[in-house]
């Protein structure tokens, strides 16, 4: 990325130089876009920020995909340099990238924590070394809070808690049982939505029971199979409900179920995501309601918020930038605002 | 090969006058544990799978175990011609089967069912040819050789795909495939099947495959004997990545989604079963009924512990132990008979 | 050793050059030190942040060396032990555990004895009831992770003693971290074990042929339960470390130590059947494999890219092998002479 940066700079400045020559020359034209290019060229001109972003996912999962594209661009809008490094959720493998990353003296860092837990040495690494840093998708616990200069991103236990409300509104007064299909084992994501799922049902609807719960390494495959094999296990006669943890998951609940020839929509099923495989399930009625995340919003603000820490604009505050947690069901499945994205 | 010379002398240096004694009452019966042992605890396992666990004996149940056991099957059948050869496992089976998957689904979407076909198959090829070029004729090291295939696999795949999960229209081939079934049987655990019967003549009955077992026992005089040892492990590899293909489409087909990561430990599950059947990893010994067996029985383990509501982690215990317990029997019946 | 003597009588005749030559040959390093030096000159000259941070460096090497470094000392026996990927990561887990209860220094001894009883099970169905390792050491893999998980009931363990876990991480020594220091330890340990000690040198006879070693009086089963203990203490001190550095245990840890290591051990030149290979050359593998992975990750190359780059090297690093490409000349030797005798027919 640098390398390929570095020979982009050049060429960028070359072409804003040109933008203005004929941005001059064809001004009565088109005065106003050629304006707000030339505006965009200097600004990044004048200002460039090396800022190391350090995730844990990437190419390698659905959400990584469609988040990187998004931030990699409003990098390059915002004149930023980004080093982005994957951990695979590895705490000891993105600790060292840390350790690498405060070495190299960015302008600041970005941190999505592969294990919650495990980040307090690196943001006092990067604390020590006078290097800002941004915390992006999943939040710190709230003693690290104050090592950090802001958040962006879903709120993980409140999706769990929005999907929980949704299942409570459709279930009503019925007693209900439900299974739970979670994440992948000791993920940091998978638990607050587990936690925020039942701590509300716990609350809000105690008429709804879980009878069991599963993992599933967030993929649909895996949820079909253990799905199938939970409601074996419970007797489908017994189950009213499932609540996934992600929309592939709910996708391969419901899979199973037809898979026994019963129609998914007689079931209470919900789901955190609003993906590409969950929002047409939602539209269909086969998915009661879902939850947005947006993961655009979340790679594209990841560097809006550094961009304005470097830059000053954000207070001395600990900035807070929260997704907000969309429900998505039957009402409003085909809006455009929440049209998926991953 | 050493461990079992040196067996052999423990066994003549603690009991030198019984070491051509016929092997009788419960020694009989430790050996026959050892070589179709797999056979008695899978059937014990069904037993009593049948006996406590509700559930467990249903039409649906055995659907769903069949849907278990095809993918990570197809693939461990194809990986007991790496294994034979004595060049432990192939890693890169991780890549394979989900660059197949993504391949088929992907490719099929864009363009048809044929061409995604035809795409995967040569991706399959070059799998199998660069990691058997480099340990049959380069003496690589496999571990390390399908390890860095398996970097490289990965890597392209996500580079040139995006690295997004992909899925098919639901009323396409693919789902259609995934989704039915010849009576209980899903056509996944027809493929199981096949591919077994397919294999199994191959190593029991062709050139082939008589090279492949006799590689496996003694590399050197295979090599003496004027056997091109090269072209066998080359055709090892590729019988491995045409089976991880085939697993990769079966499990791509079951959910009709594809991801990169949607192989992940398939390499060390499909060890596991392919151990449990009881095929030697020093080479030689091993066949493709005993992989089969083999996969029955991790399939049915896990399918059972899901059943019984027990969490994760316990069921990560028991399926290591049992591991270690199944060869257990193997080698202490080996030692018996070697008495 | 009798091959020793064959070989130093052959080398008096051929003077100090030839006496050199079979050194070199004898060597088992000679592989990892090329891809070493390749390595650190590329990466000097495009990223001197490798070495001018070298103690981030020393760190990344540590890390994935550490492990490796134990498992050598089985894989000089021919043994392999695949349950140091759950051995790092339960021992993690006991030490937090026990830590909270009590306090670091107990959890650390509980973590490194529970590290004693798993090398003893690896070595008792290995010596004793006479298992292949790569067999039951999987079989441990699986069950070992499952321990890990019901043990921190599938949760990230949070070491209670932040400040404690906070001061490991610091320099100590100059720049240097403890992490960096044990590294080293425990590799002049190693290296002195193996070289020096009479126990540590049998390793590579028991390697080499077990019949021989056991005829020659070795106590072969005795060796490989102080060949396990080696391989599980050292990869429970990694995952002691990497809990204590971290302030935290994940069950799931370790997810990508089992193949670095073995990646590591391997270019270093040592031989999976046993008998060939050394520490120095894992400490070599190590040093390689990690300036590398931090020289990309500082490059902000895409991932992707990296990791196809990385899996490019190690196959050219071991397919580069003088005995690999031996090999392959023999068998193009083969299909010319096969052609010429076709010809001659």
């Amino acid at each position: 990325m640098r390398k390929s940066r570095l020979v982009l700079a050049p060429a960028a400045l070359l072409s804003a130089a040109a933008l203005v020559l004929t941005g001059c020359a064809t001004e009565a034209e088109e005065p106003a876009s050629t304006g707000s290019t030339t505006e965009a060229a200097t600004e990044a001109e004048a200002e460039t920020f090396n800022v190391y972003a350090l995730l844990p996912q990437g190419t390698d999962q659905a959400y990584g995909t469609t988040y990187l594209p998004p931030m990699e661009a409003a990098a390059a809008e915002l004149g930023i340099n980004l080093t982005i490094t994957n951990s695979q959720y590895d705490a000891d493998k993105q600790a060292s990238e840390c350790e690498i990353a405060v070495a190299a003296q960015p302008d600041g860092i970005i941190l999505w924590p592969a294990v919650g837990d495990a980040v307090r040495p690196c943001l006092e690494a990067a604390a020590a070394a006078g290097i800002p840093v941004t915390v992006t998708n999943s939040d710190l616990f709230d003693a690290d809070k104050e090592l950090s200069a802001g958040f962006s991103g879903p709120d993980t236990y409140g999706q769990g808690v929005a999907s929980a409300e949704i299942m409570c509104e459709i279930v009503g007064d019925a007693e209900v049982s439900i299974i739970q299909l979670n994440g992948s084992i000791g993920n940091s994501t998978a638990i607050d939505r587990d936690n925020g799922f039942t701590d509300t049902v716990a609350a809000n609807c105690p008429n709804v029971t879980i009878l069991d719960e599963q993992n599933t390494d967030w993929t649909k495959a895996t949820a079909q199979q253990v799905a199938s094999e939970m409601i074996t296990a419970q007797g489908l006669e017994n189950i009213d409900g499932i609540y996934a943890a992600d929309d592939s998951i709910a996708a391969g609940a419901i899979a199973a179920l037809e898979a026994r020839g019963v129609d998914a929509a007689d079931y209470f099923i919900t789901g955190i995501g609003n993906t590409f495989m969950g929002n047409p399930l939602v539209a269909e009625g086969k998915l009661d309601g879902t939850v947005f995340q947006s993961s655009s919003w979340d790679g594209g603000n990841a560097v809006r918020l550094m961009h304005s820490v470097l830059t000053g604009a954000a207070g001395p505050d600990r900035e807070l930038l929260l997704m907000p947690s969309v429900k998505v069901t039957l009402d409003n499945a085909t809006d455009p605002s929440v049209a998926p994205e991953w | 090969m050493a461990k079992e010379s040196l067996t052999q002398a423990m066994a003549i240096a603690k009991s030198p006058d019984e070491a051509k004694r016929e092997v009788k009452g419960s020694a009989a019966f430790v050996v026959f544990m050892a070589d179709k042992g797999i056979f008695v605890f899978t059937a014990i396992l069904i037993a009593a799978s049948m006996t406590f666990v509700d559930g467990f004996a249903s039409l649906q149940n055995l659907t769903d175990l069949f849907h278990r056991a095809a993918p990570i099957g197809i693939v461990a059948l194809g990986m007991t011609f790496v294994v034979i050869t004595g060049n432990y496992l192939d890693l890169s089976v991780v890549a394979q089967a989900a660059a197949a998957g993504v391949i088929l689904i992907a490719v099929s979407n864009a363009t048809n069912l044929a061409t995604a076909f035809a795409v995967a198959f040569v991706v399959a090829i070059m799998f199998g040819l660069v990691n058997g070029i480099a340990v049959g004729y380069f003496k690589a090291n496999a571990v390390i050789v399908t390890l860095a295939t398996t970097y490289m696999g990965l890597g392209l795949l996500r580079l040139l795909s995006g690295g997004s999960q992909v899925f098919g229209p639901s009323d396409g081939p693919i789902a259609t495939f995934g989704t039915s079934k010849l009576g209980p049987f899903p056509y996944s655990a027809v493929v199981l099947v096949v591919v077994a019967i397919v294999l199994t003549f191959v190593l029991s009955k062709t050139n082939f495959g008589f090279m492949v077992r006799s590689f496996g026992v003694n590399e050197k005089s295979t090599r003496l004997s004027g056997t091109n040892t090269g072209f066998i492990v080359v055709g090892a590899f590729l019988v491995t990545s045409m089976a991880a293909m085939v697993g990769g489409f079966v499990l791509a087909a079951f959910s009709n989604t594809a991801v990169s990561n949607m192989a992940t430990g398939f390499d060390f599950q499909a060890l596991a079963a392919i151990i449990v059947g009881g095929t030697s990893v020093f080479g030689g010994k091993g066949s493709i009924p005993r992989t089969l067996l083999g996969v029955v029985f991790v399939s049915i383990l896990s399918n059972v512990l899901v059943l019984s509501q027990i969490s994760y982690g316990w069921q990560q215990v028991a399926i290591g132990s049992l591991i270690v317990f199944a060869v257990t029997v193997d080698a202490l019946g080996r030692r018996v008979g070697k008495k | 050793m009798s091959n020793q003597s064959v070989i130093k009588m052959g080398s008096e005749s051929k003077g100090p050059l030839g006496k050199l030559r079979v050194t070199l040959a004898r060597r088992t390093e000679g592989r990892a030190v090329g891809l070493f030096l390749i390595i650190a000159t590329v990466v000097t000259l495009t990223q001197p942040l490798v070495f001018t941070a070298y103690q981030v460096t020393l760190g990344r090497i540590a890390l994935i060396g550490l492990v490796a470094l134990g498992l050598t000392a089985v894989i000089l026996m021919g043994e392999l032990d695949l349950s140091v990927a759950s051995t790092l990561a339960v021992s993690g887990v006991i030490m937090t555990v026990v830590a909270n209860e009590t306090n670091v220094l107990i959890g650390v001894l509980a973590a490194l004895a529970a590290s004693v009883v798993i090398s003893l099970v690896n070595a008792f169905f290995v010596a004793i009831v006479g298992i292949n390792s790569f067999i039951a050491t999987l079989g441990m893999l699986f069950a070992l992770r499952g321990f890990a998980l019901v043990l921190s009931d599938e949760q990230p363990v949070k070491l209670a003693n932040t400040d404690f876990g906070i001061a490991f991480g610091q320099p100590i020594l100059g720049p240097l971290t403890p992490r960096i220091l044990i590294f080293f330890a425990i590799f002049i340990l190693l290296q002195i074990f193996v070289s020096r000690v009479r126990v540590g040198r049998e390793f590579l006879a028991v390697g080499g042929n077990r019949q021989a070693a056991y005829d020659a009086g070795i106590p072969v089963k005795r060796r490989i339960f102080t060949g396990f203990i080696i391989s599980g203490g050292v990869a429970a001190l990694a995952g002691v470390i990497n809990a204590l550095e971290r302030t935290a245990a994940d069950p799931t840890a370790g997810s990508t130590v089992l193949l670095a290591s073995f990646a590591a051990a391997i270019i270093g030149g040592n031989y999976l059947k046993g008998g060939k290979g050394s520490i120095v050359g894992t400490l070599i593998g190590a040093a390689s494999l990690g300036m590398l992975q931090v020289a990309l990750t500082i490059s902000g190359v895409q991932v992707p890219v990296q990791e196809i780059f990385i899996g490019g090297i190690l196959l050219i690093a071991v397919i580069t092998d003088p005995s690999s490409l031996r090999a392959v000349w023999g068998s193009i030797n083969t299909v010319i002479q096969g052609l010429k005798n076709s010809r001659a027919k």
